[in-house]
């Protein structure tokens, strides 16, 4: 067994399907249309990919430990609309307003949390009440207006977090970094450290995990903080890039999130979850979004293929996962 | 006499209006092997979980080695030395050997603060330990439980509790769905467990099996400890059968005979 050659090693990994898939979507998008490749056009995908992208990575460590979180999308819109309303007021300066904002969403996270550890209530029930909740008072509070957003170009803050500057001819956006050292720690704190292991056993078998004396609510309360102030700083990094604050901005973003997870291999069930798994999921789905528009594809049909996909992973998933499970 | 290892006395459990346990008397002495025979509903169950800490007693008092000890949880129990091992829920199947065997103790490299598993040091304390339980096919401890068959599966959960120096090691139906020669690989780490030091208590339905490898049994009937004395070498099956039944031969044929009645 520990024999295999690298090829059958990497065949057997969980992310060789994403990888592949990645692989024949760019090739196609770009055979299709070799603008696809052009640096505008990856400059773009990059720029929205980490959006998302640091939603889904923390929602890889949630749905590892068995749980997952639908308030992150109402929660994306929520924040930025937050720190501009207490910014615009006179209330807090923007920095401030940041920091309220990411303690908001630490504390929506802990109800989520406490929600599903303490009272047993599926996390599915209680984080699509938290959506309808944070969504609500975030119409609510702008009467469903955009706020008013000052530009915020020049300030240390849209600096350190969507400052853009260019390498050769592609832009590149400060978020990137944030997403590729987000990746990096949280990949890191899955696979090699304490914690991670916590993680998977929280999600695998949560009572043999309690009877070794691991404290499965604590982990669980803590990604469900980490998960809500992920999609907070992500809103406010889109809502930066753009200068806008919607209150209904990442509307179903939770699904996509989701489905991005999943696609890169994470089980739904828990125990089992992948970060490289989670950055293929997000590339794919992304490049799947701007590809088809580039090769002619009406923009409407793109849930077509994010749903074909979706059952394609999951049936090489399924069927890898036996193949494992009979020990070949 | 020397104080046992484990004493439980005057144990009474009660769920609602149902009394589990009915003033259960039970102790365990140093490297012994405990059968815990009775019918289902007599209260082993009940019993193993309250020295586990699973659940909490109503009355009575537990002692390790001579001290009262009160467990709130299965930590607390683990923290004594008592390690209950449930045929499935003992192992997290997604996770490597490795990683089970070490599950909430986890080996830290240096620096501290990266809080990183010495994966390493893991392998090869795991490599060891499948060797001294005698799985003696090359099996890496890297992997997942979810592919190793079920007497696998418990010489892992035993290994464990062995490097982890418990004291007891509880076994719940240990040899169930388990074919004729994983049955004798478990009852073999059951006797190694034993040799290197431990205590074991042994849950099981099949008498022969129990037969095979304690040093004393235990009979529950109705929440009550009937008989704690019972050398498996000067007894025979029928003679143990007719005290966890309560019922005499005559009796034992008269029921057998009275449900192929009902059912024929």
């Amino acid at each position: 067994m520990e024999n295999r050659s690298f090829i059958q090693r990497l065949i057997g990994r969980s992310e060789f399907g994403p990888l592949v898939l990645l692989v024949v979507e760019l090739v196609v998008f770009w055979a299709i249309n070799p603008d696809f490749l052009s640096p505008q056009n990856i400059s773009n995908i990059l720029a929205f990919t980490v959006e998302l992208g640091l939603i889904a990575l923390a929602m890889t460590l949630l749905m590892t430990s068995g749980e997952f979180d639908l308030s992150v999308g109402s929660l994306f819109g929520f924040s930025p609309v937050l720190m501009w309303t207490l910014y615009n007021s006179g209330v807090t300066s923007l920095e401030v307003g940041l920091l309220i904002a990411l303690i908001v969403a630490a504390l929506i996270g802990l109800v989520n949390g406490w929600f599903v550890t303490r009272l047993k209530i599926p996390s599915f029930l209680v984080t699509l009440g938290m959506l309808l909740v944070v969504r609500g008072t975030a119409l609510f509070v702008t009467d469903g207006f955009p706020q008013r957003t000052w530009s915020a170009e020049g300030s240390w803050l849209a600096n350190i977090l969507v400052g853009d500057f260019y390498v050769g001819p592609f832009r590149i956006y400060a978020s990137l970094f944030w997403f590729i050292g987000a990746a990096i720690v949280l990949g890191y704190v899955l696979t090699q450290s304490r914690t991670g292991n916590w993680i998977q056993a929280a999600g695998g078998n949560p009572n043999a995990a309690r009877a070794r004396g691991v404290n499965v609510n604590r982990v669980k309360v803590g990604l469900f903080i980490l998960s809500a102030v992920m999609a907070s700083l992500a809103g406010v990094i889109s809502s930066l890039r753009t200068s806008a604050a919607n209150p209904n901005s990442g509307t179903g973003y939770e699904l996509e999130v989701i489905a991005m997870v999943v696609i890169g291999g994470t089980a739904l069930t828990g125990g089992r979850g992948t970060i490289i798994g989670t950055v293929l999921g997000i590339l794919i789905l992304r490049v799947m979004r701007n590809g088809i528009v580039l090769i002619g594809v009406p923009g409407l049909a793109y849930n077509i293929f994010i749903g074909a996909i979706i059952l394609g992973m999951m049936a090489l998933h399924s069927w890898l996962e036996r193949r494992h499970q009979a020990g070949t | 006499m020397a104080e046992p290892l484990i004493r439980m006395t005057n144990i009474r459990k009660s769920y609602g209006r149902v009394q589990a346990l009915v003033d259960a008397n039970f102790h365990v002495n140093e490297k012994e092997i405990v059968g815990l025979l009775g019918d289902n509903g007599a209260g082993k169950s009940t019993l193993i979980k309250v020295l586990s800490g699973a659940v909490p007693l109503t009355s009575g008092d537990i002692f390790v080695r001579g001290k009262k000890v009160n467990f709130r949880s299965t930590s607390d129990a683990i923290a004594e030395g008592i390690e209950t091992i449930y045929q499935d829920s003992a192992l997290v199947t997604q996770l490597s050997i490795a990683r089970n065997l070490f599950l909430g103790r986890e080996p830290i490299k240096p620096p501290r603060f990266l809080n990183r598993m010495d994966q390493e040091a893991m392998n090869v304390v795991a490599r060891d330990l499948l060797r001294q339980v005698g799985i003696t096919k090359n099996i890496p401890p890297t992997t997942p439980i979810g592919s190793l068959s079920g007497g696998e599966r418990q010489a892992v959960a035993i290994a464990r509790a062995m490097h982890f120096d418990s004291d007891l090691i509880i076994l719940d139906e240990p040899t169930n769905n388990l074919g004729v020669a994983e049955t004798q690989g478990v009852l073999s780490f059951v006797r190694s467990a034993r040799d290197s030091g431990h205590s074991c208590i042994f849950i099981a339905h099949n008498i022969h099996h129990v037969f095979q490898v304690v040093d004393r049994i235990v009979v529950m009937r109705r929440g009550k400890v009937v008989a704690d004395d019972i050398d498996p070498k000067k007894t025979t099956v029928a003679e143990v059968e007719r005290v966890i039944t309560g019922m005499s031969d005559k009796e034992i044929r008269d029921a057998i005979a009275d449900g192929r009645e009902s059912h024929g």
